[in-house]
């Protein structure tokens, strides 16, 4: 029977992330075999190996679900050197960990945006890095970002504080210009580019001498920079998607250029790019900004597969969107954005702030006040009590 | 073969980065705006390689003479022989961190302003200047008890009671 040994640590030492190897030898387990390596330490801290062989509870007194089974890394090296025990059977939930306290005290952890996979430092470094002798003039960075039922568009820059949203658009405020579904396709895309740029354009006054490409024609447009006032420069920041060509993140490229707002681009990876010819195909692009590649799909499956064509497009059918109308049905977006591009309040009330169960962290100030009024109390309760002095 | 004497000769620690602080180095490096005349220090971050300033201003503290695209002109004394020359050396803005040291003096010029400011509303004339502390002023010592303190006898046995 496994007896724990006095020698552990305390009992939440076991449940740390970082895993230690904690071994403990059970004499009759060893059969006259010397134990694993181990290395030499210090009495206090002594770790044995574990032979957990199943018998009874293991140390921690945690009784083991039956259908956990534990990790078998046969033959593979432990961190100290030492050749792997062999596995434990089902019974013990305790198991080996491959990762010792030296590995975990040398460890250095990426930044916490990297280890979330969110950001990607290398870009963001070029992206945001201002030339010094432009000293506080920001640099707008022009983001775009997929969800898997929204579009986020954001004009976004720089501070040491933390970054600063200059204005957003999002997909899901398109039904307020007159889409409501298909959120986020291509054409959709487009909309939130589009949006975001007349949006900032107002916001800064440029709207009336910027008014960029009216007629979506999917054409390469730049703007032009007028005689008064340059144009609201902002860089294309893509996250982590991978620039394919025909990417949703150049539809709302495509968009934020029609709408005035003058970012460095090429044509390359806008849809209908075609890599023969090294053009693009202004056509296959238009196509594509009014939702013409979704009313194709629309149609060839309405004739060939009509089940499929009611559960897919159930949304578009129950709007009493159809594959003709998708046009009319964008060009009445664009123009509706460009009518009114400034941001609604939401009406909804703020969530309810409900009752705290947990206790409150202290401040230091509040922390060293509680302190000094215990000793204050402890000192009257002492009263008369003189300190002693020891005698050496 | 001797040891060579190249430009970062003897800088293997020196330039080498702290502890688990390896890798990308955070932005706030290059989002901070030097103006001339600021005090910076210079501190080498040997994870770039570009714009590195010679081992021996590293730790030095200058004035910023010129701000260029991505580099800093710093002004640093060094002493050549018998006298000082005050080097201009340009660095990248990795290598560069602004200054603590006039950070007191300017804390310090905008409270005299504002109690120069204060003095002014209630008709005052005061002075802002730093005085260093005086010799302490006399005082009374309170609440002890005299305690005589003599010798006693020589006890050999007591003392030797440890060993000889």
């Amino acid at each position: 029977m496994v007896t724990p040994t006095a020698r552990r640590g305390p009992e939440n030492s076991l449940q740390r992330k970082d895993r230690e190897f904690i071994w403990e030898v059970a004499g009759d387990h060893l059969h006259g075999r010397r134990p694993l390596a181990t290395t030499r330490i210090p009495t206090a801290k002594r770790r044995r190996p574990l032979f957990s062989h199943g018998h009874g509870l293991p140390p921690n007194g945690i009784v083991p679900h039956p259908g956990i089974k534990p990790n078998t890394h046969e033959g593979k090296p432990n961190y100290n050197g030492a050749p792997t025990p062999p596995p434990s059977p089902s019974q013990s939930v305790f198991v080996k960990t491959q990762k010792t306290r030296a590995y975990s005290k040398r460890f250095q952890v990426k930044f916490k945006r990297r280890r979330q996979g969110k950001t990607d430092y290398r870009a963001r470094l070029r992206l945001t890095n201002q030339d010094k002798n432009k000293y506080n003039t920001p640099k707008y960075r022009f983001v775009v970002r997929f969800t898997n039922k929204d579009v986020t568009a954001q004009i976004v820059y720089a501070t040491i504080a933390g970054d600063i949203v200059m204005a957003a658009a999002y997909s899901h405020e398109l039904p307020r210009y007159g889409l409501e579904v298909g959120l986020t396709n291509y054409a959709a895309a487009y909309c939130t580019g589009l949006l975001l740029a007349r949006r900032v354009l107002k916001f800064r006054d440029l709207d009336q001498e910027y008014e960029g490409n009216v007629e979506a024609s999917g054409e390469d447009f730049s703007v032009e920079p007028s005689d008064e006032r340059r144009p609201f420069r902002a860089l294309l920041d893509v996250g982590l998607i991978r620039t394919t060509t025909g990417n949703r993140v150049f539809g709302a490229l495509k968009g934020a250029l029609d709408g005035g707002l003058d970012i460095p681009h090429s044509d390359k990876r806008f849809a209908g790019f075609k890599k023969d010819e090294k053009q693009l195909d202004a056509e296959v692009h238009r196509k594509y900004i009014y939702g013409g590649h979704v009313a194709d799909y629309m149609k060839t499956l309405a004739e060939e597969e009509p089940e499929k064509y009611q559960s897919h497009f159930s949304e578009y059918i129950k709007k009493g969107i159809e594959a003709g109308g998708m046009e009319a049905l964008y060009k009445k977006v664009h123009a509706a954005i460009r009518a009114d591009p400034t941001l609604a309040k939401s009406t909804k009330e703020p969530p309810k702030t409900h009752k705290r169960y947990n206790l409150k962290k202290l401040t230091y100030e509040q922390r060293k006040a509680s302190l000094v009024e215990r000793l204050n109390a402890l000192n009257s309760s002492a009263g008369a009590d003189v300190d002693e002095d020891d005698d050496e | 073969m001797p040891a060579g004497h190249g430009l970062r000769s003897r800088t293997r620690d020196l330039f080498a980065r702290p502890f688990r602080k390896k890798g990308y180095i955070p932005l706030t490096t290059y989002l901070r705006i030097y103006k001339v005349g600021e005090y910076v220090d210079v501190k080498v971050n040997g994870a770039v390689h570009k714009g590195m300033p010679h081992k021996f201003y590293h730790g030095r503290t200058g004035r910023v003479w010129n701000v260029t695209k991505r580099a800093i002109g710093v002004e640093i004394n060094k002493q050549v022989g018998n006298r000082i020359i005050r080097k201009r050396i340009h660095v990248r803005v990795e290598h560069v961190q602004p200054s603590r040291c006039a950070e007191e003096f300017r804390l310090r010029k905008v409270k005299n302003d504002q109690l120069k400011a204060e003095a002014k509303a209630r008709g005052e004339v005061i002075s802002t200047k730093r005085q260093p502390l005086g010799p302490k002023s006399g005082f009374m010592v309170e609440g002890t008890t005299i305690e005589t303190v003599t010798p006693i006898p020589y006890d050999v046995v007591n003392d030797l009671k440890g060993g000889y």
